[in-house]
């Protein structure tokens, strides 16, 4: 038998677990240190600093190429009778502060991000983290439900795939992924509208929530937490429809990526010399599949899910616009369109935050999956 | 492994995707009205908006909020911009030299909280709307609004302004309870959240992205009641907008293009009209921007030389080619008799007498602006196939709106293709047309260049009598025809489509729509 890994039979566990106590940092010079008992607690405070370094990293691309696009903020705010007067166009570059140098206005922008000021939007006139506060949970909710049934029935194909190679089944689980991934959401987006909502008007028409409802009270942003949380069950089942076929179409392309990904890791775990053994040792098929295959197979689906889920994020723009979702891919082509300068740099900044926190997740996620990534 | 253990995966997986469905279809669609105990009306459009404060509000979205919320001193009927009518005020008189507007406040009139609507309220909303310095303010330029007595207010303006019963209808100008609004120190946060007016709807909430809802005002006293409880209006794209509608899901759709309300069926009414939106060509007159475009022969060729009738069949039923700058519906318009026609001998012929060998000019537009959902990039392209027959090479010059606008603005263009909505239906809005103005400056139109015109158009701009000032206006059109930077191209279809319980619908060029106007069968 290869020296290859042979998987721990006691089950996911924690990573600050007891693996951890023989860890070799123990016996390091630096286990003094007082965090050196803690790696999780290192590797998590290490990251966050990075990304808080690559956070505003991202400010300052976002800042540097909004200002390089041609346009004037004020043209594109201002009306055909405004523009023509230069005191509403003085008084209008004043209140952004687009009368001071370029350095100047980073610089205050930074001083500002620093005390949880955002700016104001140029098409809203609202602070920035106000606009945010309602789309960002739009579309966490939208690309959420969309990743939690793409990681599901992504899985489960994959694995079935994987299980009933070459069969039937198989067959038409790869015709269906194939499908997943070539068909353009935008597409699918109108065709699903049109025959669920129009023809056969089993799902309901557009927007979070029934016209004739009120929005929950704001708590979490997230309309179906919300009206649970405050009782509200009419609209809990409202927005419960209404996000069902946003979120389904979102994932037709993101379960065929998944589906793909597992049904070869499967396939590769499959052929392990310690599949073999545990079948041959007489364990019940279920725990060969969970403990011995699924496990070692979900590494690399980790990895799809997380970029997958960057995907969901980009999909939402043209979703968003066919459902009427008022989420950020919604908010960021209006900002993008107007050179709503201070609204860009926050969306830049949220969509860098989502793929930082979802990098680490995924990076945490390694550890607790592969026991040979947290002895690294 | 056994096989037959993972055989119920698909069937299970089929389950929940069903269920999924299911549970979907379990929310419902379909028509809400009086699904709260009250008739709703659903109007789905694409959001151009900003803010519901008056002061600072000149959208077309806001439009529509702010004239169910605020009532105006005048106001207009239906669709019939030609004649400022009674709004809170009850009658008004222009001084015999233009510049003093005295107008009587309606007895009775009260705000949502149940507070009278006095000449004070109505000095100070006015004045608030200058002071703002926003989009609106030009509005009142050079206007001093003051109280006469309690029912009583003068509207004074240095110049003779003809215009001014046409432009108080504007919702940006309605009337705000000074009390309440002072209270919360004139704040737009607070006017984005509950309304200070005594319109025929209150706010109820307000997303510049998502949705406006507005609510009766039971305490409205104006001549006539709102027929629904509550008004939905959400911002929806014009696709999705046709589906809503003929499902049953909103009652009203605003932006269908002419394509898109063909074929429409299910009892549902279709309003078809000629915008106000005038798209027009404009051919730089500064020789340091191009030597071709302010040729005045080479202006004739480009005019005989565009097939205005294949631009029209672009736009689709209800477009119309206005004769001259001012749209059709408008005072001061040129009868359609006087529209340019196509002549490709006489237009070859001017660009002979031009003198310019092979004439090549770049023509700048916003490949991402749709005019009443027209694209302009269609629209431009279709002028350089056009221009082709007559011998002009046309490089089209797209650029994304923001971009572009900065070129029109600080006259750059060679030619240029944009359109002109108008602030408030009066022919004295068009004078920007001239040289040495607003858009004439943008064709490098100098002041100076063409002294007749601009006489012409200073006598137009100070007379009040309405039959001189419409004489005077299709004259300053008629020259602007002959030697004008402008080639006025169409005013494409406006349609609105309605679900047929809806009865009243009228499309206004102010603010597209009065809501509070629309009946119930």
């Amino acid at each position: 038998m290869s020296p290859r890994w042979v998987p721990s039979r006691r089950g996911a566990g924690g990573v600050g677990g007891r693996l951890l106590a023989r860890h070799p940092l123990a016996r390091h010079p630096l286990a003094r240190h007082p965090l050196a008992r803690f790696p999780l607690a290192r590797f998590l405070l290490r990251r966050t600093a990075t990304a808080v370094l690559l956070a505003f990293g991202v400010t300052l691309v976002t800042f540097v190429l909004t200002n390089l696009v041609p346009g004037d903020p004020a043209a594109a705010s201002l009306g055909q009778r405004a523009i023509g007067d230069p005191a509403i166009v003085a008084q209008f570059r004043h209140h952004y502060g687009l009368d001071k140098p370029l350095p100047v206005q980073y610089v205050t922008y930074l001083g500002n991000l620093l005390q949880g000021d955002l700016g104001e939007s140029q098409q809203s006139h609202q602070p920035v983290l106000t606009d945010l506060s309602t789309a960002v949970p739009a579309t966490l909710e939208l690309a959420g439900a969309a990743i939690v049934v793409s990681l599901v029935v992504g899985v489960a194909f994959g694995v079935v795939a994987a299980l009933r190679r070459d069969r039937f089944t198989d067959q038409l689980l790869r015709v269906v992924s194939l499908l997943g991934v070539s068909v353009p959401t935008f597409w699918l987006a109108l065709l699903a509208f049109y025959v669920f909502f129009y023809r056969l008007g089993i799902a309901p028409g557009s927007g979070r929530i029934a016209p004739d409802l009120t929005a929950p009270p704001h708590v979490t942003g997230l309309y179906t937490v919300d009206a649970a949380l405050a009782g509200q069950w009419p609209v809990f089942w409202s927005a419960v429809g209404h996000l069902m076929l946003p979120a389904l179409v979102l994932t037709a392309y993101t379960v065929g990526l998944l589906t793909r990904f597992t049904r070869s890791a499967v396939l590769e775990v499959l052929g392990q010399d310690y599949v073999r053994a545990a079948r041959a040792k007489g364990l019940p098929a279920r725990t060969v599949l969970f403990q011995y295959v699924l496990r070692a197979a979900l590494v690399p689906v980790i990895t799809v899910a997380g970029l997958a889920f960057g995907a969901l994020l980009s999909g939402t723009v043209l979703v968003e616009s066919i459902f009427a979702w008022p989420g950020l891919g919604a908010y960021a082509y209006r900002s993008a369109t107007t050179l709503d300068l201070p609204a860009v740099m926050g969306v830049g900044l949220v969509v860098g935050i989502v793929y930082l926190t979802v990098n680490l997740a995924v990076d945490v996620l390694y550890g607790v999956i592969d026991p040979r990534v947290r002895v690294q | 492994m056994s096989r037959s253990r993972t055989g119920s995966y698909p069937a299970a997986l089929s389950l929940v995707a069903v269920a999924a469905l299911a549970l979907s279809a379990c929310s419902g669609g379909g028509s809400i009205s009086g699904a709260s105990g009250g008739k709703t009306l659903v109007v789905d459009t694409s959001f151009n908006l900003k803010t519901a404060d008056p002061g600072r509000m000149f959208e077309p979205t806001g439009q529509i909020v702010d004239k169910a919320l605020y009532e105006t001193l005048l106001t207009f009927k239906g669709g019939d911009v030609t004649k400022p009518v009674a709004g809170l005020a009850s009658s008004y008189e222009l001084s015999a030299d233009g510049k003093t507007l005295t107008l009587r406040l309606r007895t009775g009139a009260k705000f949502s909280d149940g507070s009278a609507v006095t000449a004070d309220d109505v000095v100070y909303s006015l004045n608030r709307v200058v002071a703002l310095k926003g989009n609106p303010s030009f509005l009142l330029d050079g206007v001093t609004v003051s109280r006469t007595d309690d029912s009583t207010v003068t509207l004074t303006s240095k110049k003779a302004n003809p215009a001014l019963p046409f432009i108080l209808p504007n919702p940006a100008l309605g009337i705000l309870n000074a009390k309440t609004v002072k209270a919360h120190g004139g704040s737009e946060t607070y006017l984005n959240k509950t309304s200070a007016g005594s319109g025929p709807y209150t706010l109820t909430s307000f997303n510049t992205n998502t949705q406006v809802v507005l609510t009766k005002n039971p305490k409205y006293t104006g001549p006539q009641k709102p027929a629904y409880d509550k008004i939905v209006l959400r911002n929806v794209q014009a696709p999705t907008q046709k589906l809503n509608v003929q499902r049953g899901d909103s009652q009203i759709a605003l932006d269908l293009t002419s394509d898109q309300v063909k074929g429409l069926t299910g009892g549902l009414k279709v309003t078809s009209g000629p915008s106000s939106d005038v798209i027009f060509l404009l051919l730089n007159q500064d020789t340091k921007v191009s030597s071709a475009t302010a040729n005045a022969e080479f202006a004739q060729a480009v005019r005989k030389g565009i097939d205005y009738d294949g631009l029209l069949s672009l736009a689709g039923t209800g477009s119309v080619q206005p004769a001259g700058i001012i749209p059709s519906t408008f005072l001061g318009s040129l009868p359609s008799s006087g529209k340019t026609t196509r002549d490709l001998a006489a237009a070859k012929a001017a660009l002979k007498a031009s003198g310019i060998a092979k004439p090549s000019v770049t023509l700048g537009y916003a490949s991402d602006l749709t005019v009443d959902g027209l694209s302009l990039q269609t629209l431009a392209e279709r002028v350089q196939s056009q221009l082709k027959e007559v011998g002009i090479t046309v490089t089209l010059a797209p650029a994304p709106t923001t971009t572009e606008l900065d070129n029109y603005r600080n006259g750059k263009e060679q030619t240029g293709l944009w359109y002109w909505g108008p602030d408030y239906p009066d022919p004295s809005d068009y004078l920007v047309f001239l040289p040495g103005n607003l858009v004439g400056l943008r064709a490098g139109w100098k002041a100076g260049a063409d002294d007749t015109l601009t006489a012409l158009g200073d006598k137009a701009a100070t007379t009040t009598d309405q039959a001189t000032r419409k004489t005077l206006y299709e004259q300053i059109q008629t020259r602007l025809n002959e030697s004008g930077p402008f080639i006025p191209l169409m005013q494409p279809s406006r349609n609105t489509v309605a679900a047929s319980s809806v009865t009243g619908v009228a499309y206004n060029p102010v603010w597209t729509i009065d809501v509070a106007a629309l009946g119930a069968k």
